[in-house]
């Protein structure tokens, strides 16, 4: 298993993809913090909108919230999304498959690498965004969600936990591009799929018709940190959260793999 | 996991490959239909047929690569049903077209390659890539590789494995006279030392050149199977396309000789024979006054065999063969 992975680390650390999507998660949060500083209203609408032109932590949270809506989809789509679909692609299914190597062993090793790579992408991103904000807005005391003030100290663990508690729901994200990249062999429908798939749980979470439906959406894990924001916290969400992110996950892996081994390898 | 392959019983190593009956359909075409054959460790064995032949889904049945139907394919007395990915072991080629990331240079898809092998170092890397005359180009990006530069790459991605066993399918496909020159000696040389090679061709010179024996296939299935001697053996005698000052005068004399058969092709004479027959009709146009205007061979008796044996329907040039 662990030559696999090596080789999957190495064609990743070649691709332009990964370095460029390494850099905009690195790069992204600065001009985005700029620009936000320079606008003359606060976006009142929106979770800690009212306080991100003079807070720090309240606009790192309020841009968790945003790229929760898409744009983390989106993030991790780029790079799972094209993992198997690029050997189809690339026709080097046969290159690979006549090697030492099993399907098994292959498909676990793309999982583990893109796993990992989701890992990194919001650790950057995250780290990013947070210091971009401090430095921009300062990092005054937070005002929760249940107007309590938060000390800066205590508020930068807060945030920090609240950007890490969407890693489940993203891994979940992770897998579901995974599973598309195997099912459709196309690159670009297992990039766009999650995406869609993302506006359409929000979509769906927003009906309140469809309330029962909510807690099982993926995208509704993307909100869990919530309750770290409010005095008193609760964290059922994180964990309801966290057990609907690895049922996704494991639907999807289970399916993928399904496929895979299933296949017959005619192309290429 | 992987299971021992154990020794048939007069003690003798396992078949190189050993597929019995293998069948796989695809909706209603039988792409491979039975197929039977035997590849003994150390011969250079030869499947041909023209495309479409089931000898590339052959191939991949034998890689794993996709399932067949029914029947079995051995490699050095292991299936994948009992050892799985075991059966590579010592086991090397490619199928179709070898296939590289296009972002990575010949010598990073190599050294990755390697890694799934469990490594190999960078001297033998550097190695292989002088065996197919690629140290030169080793550092550009295999993107820009020619078709020929893929091919030889794919042979050196081979060769990484130490193989016991070679599949090479067509390798000659889309190399120019000099690369299918180049393929050929290397091909030969790498047999020359010991290495079991399974190639897949549908050029007869090919097989006739490189291989000992020879599977023929059609439709999927098995059309002749067995040594290059039995195959010719069953070959037509060699003919020759004749044009003539007097055609009629020509065509009655070629009659005259039993040891000739006779024909058309359009309005050109067509005889067929052995080469002293062809000779002794040519000494006979001279002493008629005949002038020989044009006296041309038709394919090889072995490449006109190969025509009646893939394709008897006959859509296929006949050559001498026809009376």
């Amino acid at each position: 298993m662990s030559a696999a992975v090596r080789f999957e680390l190495r064609k990743l650390a070649a691709q332009w993809r990964v370095r460029a999507l390494l850099l905009a998660a690195l790069l992204g949060p600065i001009p985005v913090a700029l620009v936000m500083s320079a606008q003359a209203n606060p976006p009142k609408d929106t979770l800690f909108g009212r306080f991100a032109l003079d807070n720090g932590f309240a606009l790192a949270l309020m841009l968790l919230g945003f790229l929760g809506q898409w744009v983390l989809p989106l993030l991790t789509s780029v790079v799972a999304g094209d993992s198997f679909a690029s050997e189809d692609q690339h026709g080097t299914w046969k290159t690979v498959l006549t090697r030492s190597t099993s399907r098994n062993r292959l498909f676990w090793a793309k999982v583990l690498v893109n796993l990992g790579l989701t890992t990194l992408v919001l650790v950057v991103l995250a780290a990013s965004t947070i210091a971009s904000a401090l430095l921009v807005e300062g990092a005054p005391a937070l005002t929760g969600l249940t107007g309590q003030l938060i000390a800066p100290g205590h508020a930068l663990w807060l945030v920090a936990a609240a950007w890490l508690s969407v890693l489940p729901p993203l891994l979940g994200f992770t897998c579901l591009a995974l599973l598309m990249s195997v099912w459709t062999r196309s690159s670009a429908a297992a990039i766009a799929v999650p995406v869609v798939l993302a506006l359409a749980m929000q979509m769906l979470g927003s009906v309140g018709t469809l309330e029962p439906v909510r807690p099982f959406l993926l995208t509704t894990a993307f909100e869990s940190w919530h309750g770290l924001l409010t005095d008193p916290r609760f964290t059922g969400p994180l964990l309801e959260g966290f057990v609907v992110s690895a049922a996704w996950a494991a639907v999807c892996l289970a399916g993928a793999s399904f496929i895979l081994h299933r296949r017959d390898i005619t192309g290429g | 996991m992987t299971t021992t392959p154990s020794p048939r019983p007069d003690g003798s190593p396992p078949a190189a490959v050993e597929a019995v009956g293998l069948v796989k359909t695809y909706g209603s075409v039988r792409a491979v239909d039975g197929v039977s054959l035997r590849v003994e460790p150390g011969e250079v064995y030869g499947m041909l047929g023209p495309n479409g032949a089931g000898k590339t889904t052959f191939l991949r049945m034998l890689f794993g690569l996709i399932r067949p139907d029914s029947g079995t394919v051995r490699v050095f007395g292991r299936s994948w049903a009992e050892s799985g990915v075991g059966v590579l072991e010592g086991v090397a080629g490619f199928i179709e077209a070898p296939r590289f990331y296009p972002y990575l240079t010949g010598r990073q898809n190599l050294e990755a390659l390697a890694l799934l092998d469990g490594g190999a170092s960078r001297g033998r890397v550097e190695e292989v890539l002088g065996t197919v005359d690629l140290a030169d180009r080793a550092h550009l990006k295999v993107g820009g590789y020619s078709y020929g530069m893929k091919q030889r790459l794919g042979v050196a991605a081979s060769l990484l494995r130490d193989p016991r066993l070679l599949v090479l399918d067509e390798p000659a496909n889309g190399l120019d006279p000099g690369g299918i020159r180049d393929m050929r000696a290397l091909v030969k040389r790498l047999a020359s030392g010991g290495l079991t090679v399974l190639l897949s061709s549908h050029h007869m010179d090919e097989v006739e050149e490189i291989c000992d024996n020879v599977t023929i296939m059609a439709r999927g299935a098995v059309a002749f199977h067995g040594s290059l001697p039995d195959l010719r053996a069953l070959a037509p005698e060699p003919g020759h396309l004749l044009r003539t000052t007097d055609d009629v005068a020509a065509e009655r004399l070629a009659l005259a000789r039993p040891d000739l058969r006779v024909g058309r092709d359009g309005d050109t004479l067509r005889v067929a024979g052995q080469r002293a027959a062809t000779t002794g009709l040519v000494a006979d146009l001279v002493a008629a006054g005949v002038g020989l205007l044009e006296l041309t061979p038709t394919q090889t008796p072995l490449e006109e065999l190969f025509f009646m044996l893939t394709d008897p329907a006959g859509t296929a040039p006949t050559g001498g063969a026809a009376a």
